[in-house]
């Protein structure tokens, strides 16, 4: 080990996480060579592949180590959280036909044509321009751009790098959601905890929103299996050792890291691109069901999965890192200039979905996070029991009817994908919020509650 | 043949066979069934498959991921395969199968990846055993 392991958790989800593989893979990430800073896990923190999810580590720019493992095969999975104009209690008599044009419009996308049909040269642009080219095409406004991270686009994308394989996955599936924990869920603002900064966010209690999760699809899943499978070779070549395959990294400045960051942001791009797809479809959906007069507007889109260049302070001097976040969640401060003007006073919206049936939350970022956590926070709750276990003794029709007694009306392209994702499958996103608020990492601005929920 | 393993993600398999080709062959279609357990998949076409690596875990996983290339790329789903050539880099394939049909085919999961996570590849009296997780 190279440094320290930190977590962030409370004494009860320490229990949980010490029934899973977590700790001893963030012990591994301390190994990287290049790290800088602590080996960080956040409370939601579970077993992953080789890095734990929930983990944050940042190599040094010029030295350091990238690793295709670290960032993970969705990359890119994160979600965005769109407001309306509507109260729940207006969307409430239209839930069901709401959630069953939704169904219809934002398929899960598994197997057959995606709905948002483009061609190979397009795709290839959209590799490189991300949001913005959806923008530019008519499937959203300036405004969405502005109000995603990076503004949907990660500039050095290099669509040559993506493989034809990859680029055959992805392009039949622009906007759809995929399926596993992935989702569309409109939701009531239960509780607003923060007023200035919810009102900066255009959120007040009772409004109606939507959140969507979803990732890079096939796309953003092959670019990571096709640059793990080259790790081997390349890292034999460096003389790099690591304790776990899945942690295979190459320096950053060599011909193979280089590569592999120009093909992951353009799969990363990608996922700005179907988010944007799914939310210009989302409009679509409303408009049938409400008619013209509703308007929906982006909060703000973060991502989960990803290795992005920023400059931190580390023992008191700026340095340029390459922070990996794997489930977590970029949290900048009030005053960072990456921010859109509208929220430089509140800090950057953090957007925490629950499991189904459970609560969501809206946090802002706070400056303790940029000082601890290379500014990140948490992703979710996190899972405890594994599928196979979600799956035993549960009926989906049982528990689509208990969540429906809850007000919740959830439809699924599967049965199990019902029952894997049932809240009990998860660790308790309440606690594992009030973690990173008492931490100081992020505080609290509302609480979200589903009404319907679409998923895989 | 194939049994489910736990883990807290996502999902894993135990394949095994008598042989080396049979057991790669056996893994090819626990992925599969894994994804898309109930399909009505008619061997109505042959393909012609293949992959390499530089030993028998990462041929394995590179194995599998042409599988899942065949499943979420091509969509064309393949539920008998016969490996007429393996070595520890190389295997070759014969897969039987056909086109997704979303009238007749239908995913339980999307998978999104092989993984190198816990894998293993071993022999014993009983013949080969792989433990894979998959990424969903």
């Amino acid at each position: 080990m190279r440094t320290d392991v930190v977590v962030y958790a409370s004494e009860a989800l320490l229990d949980q996480i010490r029934k899973d593989l977590s700790l001893e893979q963030a012990m591994n990430v301390a190994a990287l060579p290049g790290i800088v800073g602590p080996s960080l896990a956040m409370p939601d923190i579970h077993q992953g592949y080789g890095f734990p999810i929930g983990g944050v580590a940042a190599t040094d720019w010029e030295t350091g180590v990238v690793s295709p493992g670290v960032v993970g095969f969705d990359i890119n999975c994160g979600v965005r959280l769109v407001r309306t104009s509507l109260p729940a209690d207006d969307v409430r008599p239209r839930l069901r036909d709401l959630v069953n044009q939704v169904f219809r419009d934002v398929p899960c996308g598994t197997g057959g044509e995606g709905p948002v049909r483009i061609n190979k040269p397009q795709l290839d642009r959209i590799l490189r321009d991300g949001a913005a080219w959806m923008v530019e095409n008519g499937y959203g406004t300036p405004r969405d751009a502005e109000f995603t991270e990076e503004r949907g686009r990660l500039g050095d994308a290099d669509p040559g790098a993506v493989s034809e394989r990859a680029k055959e996955r992805g392009r039949p599936q622009l906007g759809t959601l995929g399926s596993g924990n992935h989702f569309l869920e409109i939701q009531r603002v239960q509780r607003v905890f923060d007023a200035e900064a919810a009102r900066a966010m255009g959120i007040e209690e009772g409004q109606a929103v939507v959140l969507i999760h979803c990732g890079s699809r096939g796309l953003g899943h092959q670019v990571c299996t096709d640059y793990l499978a080259q790790m081997g070779a390349a890292m034999k070549r460096h003389q790099i050792e690591v304790p776990d395959r899945q942690l295979a990294c190459v320096p950053i400045h060599s011909p193979e890291g280089r590569v592999y960051l120009g093909a992951m942001r353009a799969a990363a791009n990608f996922a700005w691109a179907n988010r944007q797809a799914i939310q210009h479809l989302l409009r679509g959906s409303f408009e049938r069901i409400f008619g013209g007069g509703v308007h929906l507007e982006l909060v703000y889109d973060v991502c989960y999965n990803i290795a992005k260049r920023e400059r931190h302070r580390v023992e008191g001097a700026a340095r340029d890192v390459l922070v990996h976040r794997k489930g977590a969640t970029r949290a900048f401060p009030p005053g960072n200039r990456d921010l859109p003007q509208a929220y430089r006073e509140t800090g950057q919206p953090v957007l925490i979905p629950g499991s189904m049936g459970t609560a969501s939350w809206i946090l802002a970022g706070a400056e303790a996070a940029m000082e601890q956590t290379f500014g990140s926070v948490c992703h979710g709750a996190g899972r405890l029991m594994s599928r196979t276990a979600a799956r035993k003794g549960r009926d989906a029709r049982d528990v689509q009817r208990r969540l429906e007694e809850q007000g919740v009306l959830v439809r699924s392209e599967s049965r199990d994908g019902i029952l894997e994702e049932v809240p009990e499958a998860y660790k308790n996103v309440d606690e594992v919020i009030e973690v990173v608020h008492r931490a100081g990492l992020a505080r609290k601005v509302a609480r979200l509650r589903p009404m319907g929920v679409i998923k895989g | 043949m194939f049994e489910i393993l736990e883990h807290t993600a996502d999902i894993g398999f135990r394949a095994r066979g008598c042989t080396l080709a049979e057991l790669f062959a056996s893994a090819a279609e626990a992925l599969v069934a894994t994804a898309v357990p109930d399909g009505r998949i008619e061997p109505r076409e042959r393909y012609a498959l293949s992959a390499s690596g530089e030993d028998l875990e990462s041929l394995l996983v590179n194995w599998l991921g042409e599988v899942l290339y065949w499943l979420d790329g091509k969509r064309i789903l393949l539920r008998r395969f016969v490996v007429h050539e393996i070595s520890p880099q190389r295997i070759a394939a014969e897969a039987y199968g056909e086109p997704w049909d979303p009238a007749r085919h239908s995913a339980r999961v999307a998978v999104k990846a092989v993984t190198y996570h816990q894998l293993r590849v071993t022999q014993d009296e009983g013949g080969w055993l792989a433990e894979v997780f998959l990424d969903i």
